[in-house]
């Protein structure tokens, strides 16, 4: 439905310039890589049952949230969007897993139910933590962060040029579903796969047309084979090691310690 | 430097399946002349062009650039000196951000990286597109995406220009400012164009193309001044001397 | 189809990140031994198509659902297998960062289940042996509808396995394939003749277009027997991954088994366990006090009365837990609420 294909052109645009700003969007892309992936391993590291530890990786989202003024709404938006399918899958785990491992007063929690929740709290850890990455920082300052951390020049050279044109062709593939709309009857028409292979057909041969076009535009100017860029990436010790030591260093506590318990303890007194 | 010239002898090129597009084009370009490229669609204007940079190999005849005859090997070296904008920006800007785009044909030319921020950053102040070097090319408007397509352009230092109707799709407002900068532009110009209001304001010289052969080829205010000609080669007199 | 992080462990992802990984740079290389230069903007644009193609719903006539293309066959048809895998991954990179479409960890995971069968299984091993670069219809059209549904199927069993393997979801293997599979065949199936329809309305308006990507599409250097060797390999390597995990969750399976089989008491765990257990937290050592055991408390104090309290474990301490961890999280927001806040007034 070009429903989609309309949210899926505001999520990019709402992105594509990454609206946090500050201390958090001027640190070298490959420290945040890093921590986004240290946070990602650590939180699905835990036990299938474990719910309460996973609490305390909420201050990373949260503060880099905080820290670049990216909206926690926004973010909880993007977390929802990726929900129903894990949901789904989720709650197959309170149906086969019925041992009760929880008794809270009256209310006793199976083992299917904590896993259920622990599943819940993962998701929206991890997408979390990948939205905010791409909120506060820009596709391609990802990419070449990507490249200097070893990936092959001819896959970042690609992520490039894909982001470069995916606007334009949502924006025709839009047009195209727009038009077929007008032409039809019914409130939201549905396309035959007919229909479906004769407007693909015609985007795939638009698209061959515009490879060409493009190409001879990059051999007009010299283009020999290699894509050269100028963008040099600058690590700070200071700022981008200080970023990776704390946030590693945390996340490594927060594995290994029981910090809710703590807590808990602490607050309740001895 | 006189050595900015072009010269095309009896350009042919026929498609692969045989059709003629263009059939024995001569003219000659001066260094720093402004001219203008007019006729219907499917004329043979942006075939000619192609070929004029080597992009495809014409069939017959001979281009010469500023002394440089056009041949597979040289294409090369002719599209360093011919500055080629296209029709569609789009085609153009294919690197992420206006920045990497202009730095594309310097970087390609093998230059230094101080040479090459001069270059773009020299590229886009002539034609006032200084504050979008690090806007990603997908967020441009029509106008700043055509200035930012003839920075790429510009970076590379060509001798002679070459645009495919850079006014299309421009609202008023960047259409004047469009015209503005080719005015002043010292390349020597050839632009393909429908706007022969724009012919009028930019080019003193006009060739008009009709059916893969040069119609006419002479000072704009004449040729516009021939209804009858005009009127043969599919085009019309421009709105300002109508009435 | 995509995985989530949320369903996945790390061994598991980790584990196909370097397949991923190195299928990419595999790729990447057997690129750069065949230049090409239009291959760049090819590659980039037909990303952008597959990736807008996507969005675009059909109507399956009969059913009442609506499908998508995957088109992961038409890349391998225009581009080859290599700039195909390539660049359906950048599709799932940009689809996994933008839309939150399968997680960061599990990208690998996707990355593999999507581009590898089709890339470098279906389409040399299937839709290349039927019908070739030609132009026959009913070849294309057999060739598209027996390799997409392959490719999905191998895609679909390989996400039952990750799952399965990372023991988050409690779903049990059996289960999982019988809901899987089918509903894959019948994608597959669908997909394969919408393929079938794109290629043939290519060909009709630019015959050329197969033959010229002819030479590009052969699975250059690889010999069939090289690929079917790299199957195998997967093949023992995931069994072998899979039977570790069995054996280091054997509650996880051992549950979900009793409760395919109807059983409703389950055997105490006892020392069998714990040994086990035990056992393994050396073999684990790299995440230390990797934990799977059920309820919270990790630390060694815990363990013996974790020990005695399973499976009615002691109260005390995981309702704390939990306790804590609500404390916990209020206090993340705060942090951040007022972390935005001086950002916000330093501005």
């Amino acid at each position: 439905m070009s429903g989609s294909i309309e949210r899926n052109l505001s999520a990019l645009a709402e992105t594509s310039d990454a609206p946090g700003s500050g201390m958090v969007k001027s640190l070298d892309p490959r420290a945040k890589i890093l921590v986004t992936l240290m946070f990602v391993v650590a939180v699905t590291s835990f036990g299938k049952y474990e719910v309460s530890r996973l609490m305390p990786f909420a201050l990373y989202p949260a503060a880099m949230a905080g820290l670049s003024g990216v909206s926690p709404g926004r973010v909880l938006k993007r977390t929802l969007i990726a929900a129903p399918f894990i949901l789904l899958v989720g709650l197959f785990n309170p149906l086969f897993d019925r041992a009760p491992l929880l008794r809270i007063g009256p209310l006793v929690l199976t083992g299917g139910w904590m896993s259920f929740f622990s599943i819940i709290a993962r998701s929206f850890l991890a997408v979390s933590a990948a939205v905010l990455l791409v909120f506060t920082t820009r596709f391609d300052s990802l990419c070449l962060g990507l490249e200097r951390l070893g990936t092959p020049r001819v896959f970042v050279v690609q992520l490039l040029f894909l982001w470069r044109y995916i606007v334009l062709f949502m924006e025709e593939a839009r047009r195209m579903v727009r038009a077929h709309t007008l032409r039809s009857w019914g409130n939201r028409p549905k396309i035959s796969p007919k229909v479906f292979v004769s407007m693909t057909g015609t985007l795939l041969l638009r698209t061959l047309d515009r490879a060409g076009r493009v190409y001879r535009a990059m051999r007009a100017r010299g283009f020999e084979g290699e894509i050269r860029m100028l963008r040099p990436l600058s690590f700070s010790p200071s700022r981008d090691g200080l970023f990776l030591l704390v946030w590693g260093g945390y996340f490594l506590v927060c594995r290994l310690v029981n910090l809710p318990e703590f807590l808990f303890r602490a607050a309740a007194g001895p | 430097m006189s050595h900015h010239y072009l010269e095309v002898r009896d350009l042919r090129y026929a498609y692969p399946d045989g059709t003629e597009a263009l059939k024995g084009i001569s003219f000659r370009l001066e260094h720093g002349e402004a001219c203008a490229l007019v006729g219907a669609n499917g004329a043979g204007k942006s075939t000619m062009m192609l070929a004029l940079t080597g992009l495809i190999l014409p069939s017959g005849g001979s281009v010469d650039v500023g002394g440089t005859v056009l041949s597979k090997k040289t294409a090369g070296d002719v599209r360093r000196r011919i500055g080629f904008v296209f029709q569609d920006s789009e085609d153009q800007l294919f690197m992420p951000t206006v920045f990497d785009d202009v730095a594309f044909g310097p970087l390609n030319q093998g230059l230094s990286e101080p040479e090459v921020r001069k270059r773009v950053s020299e590229a886009l102040a002539e034609v006032g597109a200084g504050h979008l070097e690090e806007r990603p090319t997908y967020r441009l408007s029509g106008g700043e995406k055509r200035a930012a397509a003839i920075a790429t352009v510009l970076a590379m230092l060509p001798d002679i220009l070459i645009l495919d109707e850079p006014g299309s799709g421009l609202d008023p407002y960047g259409r004047r400012l469009l015209v503005h900068m080719l005015r002043n532009f010292r390349h020597t110009r050839l632009i393909a164009t429908h706007d022969l209001d724009l012919v009028l304001d930019v080019c003193p010289r006009t060739i008009v193309l009709h059916e893969g052969e040069v119609a006419a080829d002479g000072p704009t205010a004449e040729i516009f001044r021939r209804p009858d000609l005009l009127e043969r080669c599919r085009l019309e007199v421009p709105f300002r001397m109508q009435n | 189809m995509h995985m989530a992080d949320a369903l996945i462990s790390p061994e598991v992802g980790g584990a196909m990140w370097a397949v991923t990984a190195g299928l990419v740079a595999w790729s990447a290389k057997k690129l750069k031994e065949d230049p090409d230069e239009g291959r760049i903007p090819l590659m980039g644009v037909l990303g952008a198509f597959i990736f807008a193609a996507q969005m675009i719903n059909f109507s399956i006539p009969a059913t009442g659902s609506s499908g998508h293309l995957g088109g992961g066959m038409i890349l391998a048809a225009l581009l080859g297998p290599y700039a195909a895998f390539l660049t359906l991954a950048s599709v799932l990179v940009v689809q996994a960062l933008f839309f939150a479409d399968g997680g960061l960890l599990a990208l690998g995971c996707n990355i593999f289940n999507m581009g590898f069968f089709t890339c470098f299984v279906a389409y040399p091993l299937i839709y290349r042996l039927i019908a070739g670069t030609g132009r026959n219809r009913n070849r294309i059209l057999a060739a598209s509808v027996l390799s997409s549904a392959a490719a999905l199927q191998l895609g679909a069993f390989s996400v039952v396995l990750q799952t399965v393997a990372s023991g988050i979801s409690a779903l049990p293997f059996g289960t999982f394939v019988l809901l899987m599979q089918p509903i894959h065949l019948a994608i597959g199936i669908v997909e394969g003749f919408v393929t079938a329809g794109v290629i043939l309305f290519v060909l009709k308006a630019r015959p050329e277009v197969l033959e010229a990507a002819g030479d590009r599409t052969r699975l250059r250097g690889v010999s069939l027997r090289t690929v079917l060797a790299g199957l195998a390999a997967a093949a023992v390597l995931t069994g072998g991954v899979l039977s570790w995990f069995a054996s280091a969750y054997p509650d996880g399976l051992e549950w979900s088994i009793a409760k395919t089989t109807g059983s409703e008491e389950l055997a105490s765990p006892g020392e069998g366990i714990h040994s086990t257990l035990a056992g393994l937290q050396e073999k684990t050592a790299i995440l230390p006090d990797y934990g799977f055991r059920a309820g919270s408390g990790d630390d060694g104090a815990a363990e013996a009365s974790e020990e005695a309290a399973w499976p009615n474990p002691d109260m005390g301490t995981t309702v704390s837990g939990l306790a804590g961890g609500a404390m916990t999280l209020a206090l993340a927001g705060l942090i951040g609420f007022a972390l935005r806040r001086s950002a916000g007034a330093r501005k």
